[in-house]
């Protein structure tokens, strides 16, 4: 007969980590439930102030009572039934004395009650291996990830966390309509103001048309120069920013700063390198400027983008090569640029894709090219001849569209 | 009552074949025109810049005599029907043609001198061969002494092992560094890239990237000017995030109803469902291809300069178009299976929608809106330029406000910080969820 052990007997070899991780599992659990009701209650805050007060701020009661709330809330919300962190994260709260549930209501409020005290005991989470807190173990309870117990599926509206989801949802479509000023009655009275736009929309003065198609020209060029160069700088870049290819301490520091810097870069729109560009290089017409700052966006997607396809190459044929004893060039050369020179095609085609849809409208910060033209007509309230201006860019966007699509069509 | 049948049925292809023959073709010389003509604008434009050594504006204006441009038209005509006879040209390969003699041979140099000659002599008689008798393939200046035209495609099993050349030993590999050449030439001049001016004017853009790097957080919290304007990067950054949220998600809304009426197999079923489906996808097409920026500069206007709901707006315009293209054509690719299934059981058609279809593209449609979300957020960073309200409103002002404010730059700097924030945690959420879903 099998020996019975209360929940938590120390039965095997201490495993500190699986202990920390479990420890930190739930803590983020806490802390996603604790950001979810904090931000119900910001947006329901603000929806209220501007509904009934009409003004626009956040909160209207002391942050601390704001904060002692949500953490009761959450606690609760996790003791008596599946919090939205609890579903997020995949943890389940597992009664171990199988009573059914009205008979673990009783010990699930006095958890509630636990949970305010335990805490102070956090030692005991480093100091035992299964890690069961004493809140848990006094009560019969076992905090376990959804995937290890095998459990009812219920349809996803019929989880208590759907309510937060749905509520979470609701509160910021309507908190982001007034913020946004949505006025929809200014819509329609407004619209004479555009009668005007419209007018000149419908009768187009084409004597532009010979200077747009010029200037599309240097559109286009600015985006191709663009993708050449990005793709000539991304391609060795690339290599030094694939996780699978960065060995030793040099190159995964390599690999992290570049990985970095080009999160960093990418996340800045070209518009805003076009601003930085215009100060630099103060040409007559700035179209330099809108391909340098096309080309600094270029480089990092495009790092980005091969880097994540050289860290999914199959490792097969770049050991078969390694085995017969050639050099990392030679690894290189014949295990992997064969598999990469497709996707890396694809993705140039894309980019290029991208880049004539940012070089048409990088005109509008001083970058050169059709769109500054565009603004400079739309400033002066010449819509008859900017509507021509805006079909080019529309036929240019849509043949680039259709080609890049039939092109990558082709290379996959 | 339906007419019988011609037993005696002379034409053995119909005329959409016969068409869908010529029109690999066609295209295949339209492309080799269309790059003879780049040649010679390229040639002309750069001409202009050395030899003339007069001032070309940079849109490249081109200097030519009246009678010249018949000429060139001529010429490039000439020197694409050229490239076809000679060699294997960039439109043949590209749309997978191939020149042979008998019994799939390489053509010998007097067939292609042939077909040279009879490509001018029966040029205009071509559309003829749309009606005649010839065997499909074979236009009128096909034959035996000047080689025939053949889908690669099609006889792929049948052609003789070529022996591989270097790509500089071929016409077409030369055609294609030649024209990546000129293409370089002509952007460098064209873009007027200069270095020079890089280089020299570091030490005077110094300044911006020192401050840029350190930026100044004076208005990360409310705070308003003298003028009563609100300077907080804190409020528009919400402003940001919930006018891209906003417009993504009625963008979704509406665009999820559009989506079915743009897919070929829910509409494909009648006429009226073909004009419909049409029509919807002309509309996602041509809406996609106008940005939401230059959208946002109608609607600054109708709805009042700086005002969010402009950005919005022109970003729920531009996401309706591009969630209903791919949603439909994420309707497109369903499996058929549980749809034929369901309408096995007596099914309607909006039944068969509602349990077949919409099951298979929930998860795909989310992880759709929510990289749109991405899209739009990055957009909405940027929307102020042109009146639509967000975070980049402050950065514009301060942009503005260059000469006359000494830490304009440090302000860019911090703003430029909070969009960097931004985009990251969208990022980061939108990649973690997507993961989860797909």
């Amino acid at each position: 007969m099998k020996e019975k052990y209360y929940a938590g007997f120390m039965t095997e070899r201490p495993n500190w980590r699986k202990a920390r991780r479990a420890f930190l599992k739930d803590v983020s659990v806490l802390v996603t439930d604790v950001l979810i009701l904090v931000s119900l209650w910001w947006l329901g805050s603000y929806i209220w102030n501007d509904l009934v007060h009409q003004t626009r701020d956040f909160l209207s009661v002391p942050w601390w009572i704001m904060v002692v709330s949500v953490i009761e809330l959450a606690l609760m919300w996790q003791s008596f039934g599946l919090s939205p962190g609890m579903k997020l994260l995949g943890r389940r709260l597992v009664d171990e004395q199988n009573g059914s549930w009205w008979v673990s209501l009783g010990r699930r409020s006095l958890r509630v009650l636990l949970l305010h005290v335990m805490p102070a005991l956090l030692l005991q989470v480093i100091l035992t291996t299964r890690y069961i807190p004493w809140h848990d173990r006094l009560l019969g309870f076992r905090s376990a990830s959804a995937a290890e117990i095998d459990e009812i599926r219920v349809p996803w509206y019929r989880c208590s966390s759907a309510v937060a989801v749905i509520l979470l949802g609701l509160a910021m479509y309507l908190a982001s309509a007034l913020f946004t000023h949505v006025d929809l009655v200014k819509l329609f009275t407004n619209a004479s103001s555009t009668s005007e736009i419209w007018n000149k929309i419908f009768h187009p003065d084409w004597s532009i048309l010979g200077l747009g198609i010029r200037l599309l020209i240097v559109t286009l060029f600015m985006a191709f120069m663009a993708t050449l160069f990005g793709v000539v700088v991304a391609v060795p870049l690339s290599f030094f920013a694939a996780r699978n290819l960065a060995h030793g301490i040099v190159g995964r520091s390599i690999y992290t700063a570049l990985r970095v810097i080009m999160s960093i870069i990418r996340s800045i729109q070209p518009f805003i390198w076009a601003i930085i560009f215009v100060v630099w290089v103060r040409t007559g017409a700035s179209a330099f400027a809108g391909a340098l700052a096309l080309f600094v966006h270029s480089v990092a997607d495009l790092t980005k983008l091969y880097s994540e396809r050289l860290e999914s190459i199959d490792p097969g044929p770049v050991e078969a090569i390694r085995a017969t004893g050639a050099g990392r060039l030679q690894v290189i050369l014949y295990g992997v640029v064969p598999q990469i020179i497709n996707p890396y095609l694809s993705f140039t085609i894309y980019r290029w894709d991208i880049n004539v849809r940012m070089a048409t409208i990088i005109g509008l910060v001083g970058g050169g090219g059709i769109g500054q033209r565009l603004l400079q007509l739309t400033r002066n309230w010449v819509w008859d001849q900017a509507i021509v201006l805006m079909l080019l860019i529309m036929f240019a966007v849509m043949v680039m569209d259709y080609s890049s699509s039939r092109l990558r069509e082709r290379l996959n | 009552m339906k007419k019988p049948k011609k037993s005696k049925s002379a034409r053995r292809y119909s005329l959409l074949d016969r068409l869908a023959v010529l029109r690999p073709r066609l295209s295949a010389f339209m492309l080799d025109w269309a790059s003879w003509g780049y040649v010679v604008y390229g040639v002309m434009y750069l001409l202009n810049k050395y030899w003339y050594l007069r001032y070309v504006n940079f849109y490249g204006r081109l200097t030519l005599p009246a009678w010249g441009w018949p000429v060139v038209i001529l010429a490039t005509f000439e020197l694409a029907m050229l490239s076809h006879a000679f060699g294997q040209s960039i439109g043949l390969n590209l749309f997978g043609l191939k020149l042979l003699g008998s019994e799939y041979a390489p053509p010998r140099m007097s067939q292609r001198l042939r077909r040279y000659v009879a490509l001018h002599l029966k040029l205009f008689l071509q559309p003829l061969a749309l009606f005649g008798d010839r065997p499909l393939g074979m236009l009128l200046h096909d034959g035996e002494r000047a080689g025939c035209m053949f889908q690669v495609a099609k006889i792929k099993d049948d052609l003789p092992p070529e022996k591989p050349r270097k790509w500089y030993l071929t016409y077409r590999g030369l055609c294609v560094a030649g024209l990546l050449g000129l293409t370089f030439w002509l952007g460098w001049k064209i873009t007027a890239i200069n270095l020079q001016m890089l280089v020299d004017r570091v030490g005077k853009s110094g300044h911006i990237w020192h401050d840029l790097v350190t930026p100044s957080f004076t208005y990360l919290t409310e705070s308003v000017n003298e003028r009563g304007h609100l300077y907080s990067i804190t409020y528009y950054m919400m402003e940001t995030i919930f006018m891209a949220f906003f417009a993504t998600v009625s963008g979704a809304i509406v665009a999820f109803p559009l989506s079915f009426l743009g897919a070929r197999n829910i509409m494909g079923f009648n006429a009226v469902g073909w004009l419909i489906y049409t029509l919807m996808r002309t509309v996602f097409n041509a809406l996609r291809s106008i940005e939401s920026i230059l959208m946002a500069v109608l609607f600054a206007v109708w709805v009042g300069f700086g005002n969010p709901f402009a950005g919005a707006l022109a970003l729920f315009f531009h996401t309706i178009a591009a969630l209903g293209k791919l949603y439909s054509e994420q309707v497109e690719a369903v499996d058929p299976g549980p749809l034929e299934a369901i309408a096995a059981t007596g099914a309607r058609r909006w039944q068969v929608v509602i349990y077949g279809v919409i099951p298979q593209i929930i998860p795909s449609y989310l992880a759709f809106t929510l990289y749109r979300w991405d899209i739009n957020i990055r957009m909405a960073t940027v929307i102020a330029l042109v009146g639509g309200g967000g975070i980049g409103t402050l950065l514009f002002y301060f942009k503005n406000e260059v000469g006359r404010l000494d830490d304009a730059w440090n302000q860019v700097g911090a703003v430029i910080v909070a969009i960097v924030i931004i985009v990251w945690i969208l990022d980061y959420i939108s990649a973690r969820v997507r993961e989860k879903i797909g």
